[in-house]
């Protein structure tokens, strides 16, 4: 993995989300840290596309966010907030299928790498399930398979425990800690984190600590107050 | 809640092809508004309920589907019958419960997958013509039905809120924060159906 900002910022009107900043991201394990509103759903909105830079550029493996946005997309995968907004399709098998449709992909090839990856996640036997039947930990892997079903490299988890029990918690956890590609975890648990190869720290939209995960979490409490 | 329209089971409707379902309700419907006899309509009325409620839908479930259309149906009925006549009224309620019940049979009947696939195969001959984006308009098919139940989930929220509050439910102020949430879940929506990458070519799959 190879994520570079060059003085991206961003902006929306007059007010700034994110300051100019520049860094590269080549670690396996990397957490976002940062009290609400600091700018850490936007930096991470940044490396995938779906936010532009106001200024400066973003590239991910070579690819620029904005020039390459379609192949951008497909080296980072993204899993939101509230997993249920990216849950289009209402059984389980038809969601994890639903990205791979989009490709043109011949029915058996999707149904060889749906199979795949609902094992790969343990979660074959909610293949038929309701998704509004599954519990928030079992949803948060539906979307976390429905994403890597298509294979990106890279992938972007938006406060993937918040919500979740501590069953769900434990469950989502395990699931991150064993994935194999590339992880960039926004979160404010940071018991999960702590375990990360480097935690980035922002407030008001800056950069205020980056390193192993000790340190940025002690800056956080510092910034946090407590 | 992400439960879609749809309800499993295996009745004739089910197991019908969402094309045969499609056909036979443009058919109905074309049918309804070439006929104007009560002694037509009336009964075509009671089979498309006799239909719609054999689908697998609770009694009430069925009642409170039918409830947004039925408050517009009902604007309709006052308003023909006092510009032309209460016949003409009637004709037009039992007709357009009648087509409303048929289409809620087969959205009730149909998978949101199978009908998002017989739109876009469908459209297949106006994409090649470049008149439109087969795979765009299932999709928009598919989320207005994936949706609706979402809307409905935000309006119950927001008047339980109110209540909660102690204020009076009032339709003007509940409009506009279902308005607000509903754009705001759209948005996300739209971002994640960027995020998993809708209309990404093949090579670009791992």
């Amino acid at each position: 993995m190879d994520i570079r900002f060059s003085g991206a910022s961003v902006r929306y009107g007059e007010r700034t989300v994110l300051q100019p900043l520049t860094l590269s991201l080549t670690e396996r394990r990397i957490g976002i840290i940062g009290l609400n509103g600091s700018g850490k759903t936007t930096f991470a909105r940044l490396i995938n596309g779906l936010v532009k830079p106001t200024t400066g550029t973003v590239t991910v493996n070579g690819l620029d966010t904005v020039e390459d946005a379609s192949a951008t997309l497909a080296e980072a995968g993204f899993i939101f907030q509230n997993p249920q907004h990216q849950i289009i399709m209402p059984i389980v098998h038809e969601d994890i299928a639903f990205g791979l449709k989009n490709c043109g992909l011949k029915a058996d090839e999707i149904e060889r790498r749906t199979a795949a990856v609902l094992e790969r996640f343990g979660i074959a036997h909610l293949a038929k399930r309701r998704v509004h039947e599954l519990s928030g930990g079992e949803t948060q892997l539906v979307a976390i398979a429905s994403v890597l079903v298509t294979g990106p490299g890279i992938l972007i988890l938006d406060e993937p425990t918040n919500q979740l029990d501590l069953k769900n918690r434990r469950l989502v956890e395990n699931t991150i800690a064993g994935l194999g590609e590339h992880t960039i975890v926004i979160s404010h648990d940071l018991p999960l984190i702590e375990r990360f190869d480097r935690v980035i720290l922002f407030h008001d939209g800056r950069l205020v600590a980056d390193g192993p995960a000790s340190e940025s979490i002690r800056a956080y409490h510092a910034v946090a107050g407590c | 809640m992400l439960n879609g329209l749809n309800i499993e089971g295996t009745t004739p409707l089910h197991r019908m092809s969402v094309r045969a379902k499609l056909a036979i309700l443009l058919i109905c419907g074309l049918g309804l508004y070439a006929v104007s006899s009560l002694y037509v309509l009336i009964p075509a009325f009671i089979i498309a309920a006799l239909i719609y409620f054999t689908t697998g839908l609770s009694f009430r479930e069925g009642v409170s589907r039918l409830k947004p259309i039925l408050f517009t149906i009902l604007i309709l009925l006052i308003a023909t019958a006092y510009l032309t006549s209460t016949r003409a009224a009637a004709e037009s309620f039992f007709r357009l419960m009648a087509i409303v019940l048929f289409a809620g049979a087969v959205t009730a009947t149909t998978a949101t997958g199978a009908f998002i696939d017989e739109i876009t195969r469908l459209l297949q001959p106006l994409d090649r013509l470049g008149l439109v984006r087969a795979a765009d308009v299932g999709l928009a098919f598919g989320l207005v039905l994936r949706f609706v139940p979402d809307i409905f989930n935000h309006y119950q929220s927001i008047r339980e809120a109110h209540r909660a509050r102690g204020l009076k439910v009032r339709p003007l102020t509940i409009l506009a924060p279902l308005i607000i949430l509903t754009l705001k879940d759209a948005d996300t929506i739209a971002m994640a159906i960027d995020a998993r990458g809708f209309r990404r070519p093949r090579e670009r799959l791992r």
